[in-house]
């Protein structure tokens, strides 16, 4: 095809979303409202699973170093250190602490109060605090194997895991994703269905040009270029306002959070996305989603009108 | 030019539009093809521009065999001919100029060729100074000069005029005729549907009758010289 003939389709797709205004402004709309939905979905998705993340990341799992009778100072140190290499070479593991007795020892001074806080002194044959080691687990669904290996370091008399948290964090996420994916795959459902009617009434409305197009010669490629040009055009434009949308929903809310830093940080409402890092994706997102639907919904149902 | 062969219609509501159909249309004739409504005109129209295919039988357009024809092909076919439909069939939206060249664009004309051909088609049926007015700010008889214009703009061997008259008065009706009859002296084979006798007798010709679906009468009669509008 003529470069001029090529330019002369695109100009008059472009003005087609004018001239035919009102069926190009339902596609928008319902376009806005689908991307909408994606979008604040997608991002709601994107910040619960850090969230997630960070309950997970209060997950620790305690390793007691083992007390053997008779044993050098520098026998010792050796076990200990074998035991934090093996830890800190552990991938499911971060934050390997140690916890002498002496520190185990003050720690539990320090959260009693009263005479109580000077038992540990009183017990016969010294401190009675075991030595540790703490470390936080990054998958929990892996706790049960990393705390198998942990059990099979020399040196390490016992492991204590919580496993009840961990279990229901799994099944917290499990339950999250089915819910996430069956809400996503009902929203992108639903707005195929909305949009592929919508586009069809406006490509209904103008059969007779489409037929008239047949009749003088054009071929499909011919006919169908402005209209997707046209319905990339309106998804592109749906896709800027609720890239827009979306940004101003989300700022608002992330502020809620935000602002009252303490509350939130509780149950694990830190770290959350913040704007500037997503703004350019999520508009190229919102754009290139728009425009494909767009210009599929319009040339998908121009194909039945295309048989003359 | 076109010929058909044996040629049979058979609708799947169980009408036979065409039965046993062999006509042979030459190079430069201009034909009238005339019958009541439901005799099988349009079915024979649409058989020429390849909207439909033949249940049996075959015809070729041009020397092109219309039932082998698919996709793209169609298409390029159909610029080699020339329709005019009773209703126009125009892009309301568009200009007199828009319309016309559209069909040039369609055939991937330059920008020079659109330029220099719309304007000498627009003064061929005489609208060359309403090129830029809207087409649906035009009287019936304008609107069907457009569409012979547009069937005109790609220099087509062939012009198929369905019912041209069927929207104008007498006068305009007579006019027209006799723009198809300039135009088929300039060498365009014109196939004229219609079922005004009172035309055809007039300008006389080629005459096919198509009564249920057959030809029932296929000869040369002599034009009168009077205007029965």
């Amino acid at each position: 095809m003529r470069g001029n003939n090529v330019s002369y389709l695109v100009k008059k797709g472009v003005t087609s979303v004018w001239k035919n205004f009102v069926m190009s402004f339902a596609s928008f709309s319902i376009l806005l409202v689908s991307l909408l939905q994606v979008s604040i979905t997608v991002l709601f998705i994107l910040n619960a699973n850090i969230i997630m993340n960070n309950i997970e990341d209060t997950n620790q799992v305690a390793v007691f170093v083992e007390d053997v009778d008779g044993e050098t100072e520098d026998q010792h140190t050796k076990k200990v250190e074998h035991i934090r290499d093996a830890l800190e070479g552990n991938s499911n593991l971060t934050d390997v602490q140690y916890v002498s007795k002496e520190e185990a020892a003050k720690k539990w001074a320090n959260s009693m109060s009263g005479p109580s806080a000077d038992l540990i002194s009183m017990v016969p044959g010294g401190n009675p605090m075991p030595e540790t080691f703490t470390a936080r687990v990054t998958d929990v669904k892996a706790i049960r194997q990393t705390v198998s290996a942990i059990r099979g370091i020399e040196g390490v008399e016992q492991v204590n895991a919580p496993y009840d948290f961990a279990d229901a964090l799994v099944n917290i996420r499990k339950t999250f994703s089915v819910i996430v994916i069956a809400i996503l795959a009902v929203l992108v459902i639903v707005s195929i269905v909305v949009i592929s009617n919508t586009i069809r009434t406006s490509v209904f409305a103008r059969r007779n040009e489409i037929s008239i197009m047949k009749y003088v010669g054009a071929t499909n490629g011919f006919i169908k270029l402005p209209f997707f040009v046209e319905g990339c055009f309106v998804g592109i434009l749906a896709g800027l306002a609720s890239w827009g949308l979306s940004c101003f929903v989300y700022n608002s809310v992330l502020s809620l959070f935000t602002d009252s830093i303490t509350l939130w940080q509780m149950f694990g409402f830190f770290n959350l996305i913040p704007l500037e890092e997503i703004r350019f994706p999520l508009m190229f997102a919102n754009c290139a989603v728009g425009a494909l639907l767009g210009a599929a919904g319009t040339t998908i149902s121009m194909n039945r009108y295309l048989k003359v | 030019m076109v010929d058909m062969k044996n040629v049979n219609v058979h609708y799947s509501s169980g009408v036979d539009a065409l039965v046993d159909v062999n006509l042979h249309i030459n190079d430069g004739e201009f034909v009238f093809i005339v019958g009541e409504s439901g005799a099988g005109k349009s079915t024979l129209m649409k058989l020429m521009m390849r909207e439909l295919t033949p249940s049996s039988g075959r015809v070729f357009v041009n020397g092109r065999n219309l039932g082998t024809l698919k996709g793209n092909k169609i298409a390029m076919f159909r610029r080699s001919i020339g329709v005019v439909f009773q209703e126009f069939r125009l892009i309301q939206d568009y200009t007199v100029y828009e319309n016309v060249a559209f069909a040039l664009r369609v055939a991937d004309s330059s920008s020079k060729t659109i330029r220099q051909r719309v304007p000498y088609v627009l003064n061929l049926v005489d609208l060359g100074p309403k090129a830029k007015h809207k087409v649906r700010d035009l009287s019936g008889g304008e609107q069907q000069r457009v569409a012979i214009a547009r069937a005109l703009a790609n220099d087509p061997g062939l012009l198929i005029v369905d019912e041209p008259t069927g929207n104008l008065d007498p006068k305009r009706s007579y006019e027209l005729v006799g723009l198809l009859k300039e135009i088929n002296r300039c060498g365009t084979t014109v196939v004229m549907i219609t079922h005004e006798h009172n035309l055809v007798r007039y300008f006389g010709g080629r005459i096919i009758n198509i009564d249920k679906g057959s030809i029932t009468f296929d000869e040369m009669i002599g034009g009168s010289d009077y205007y029965e509008g």
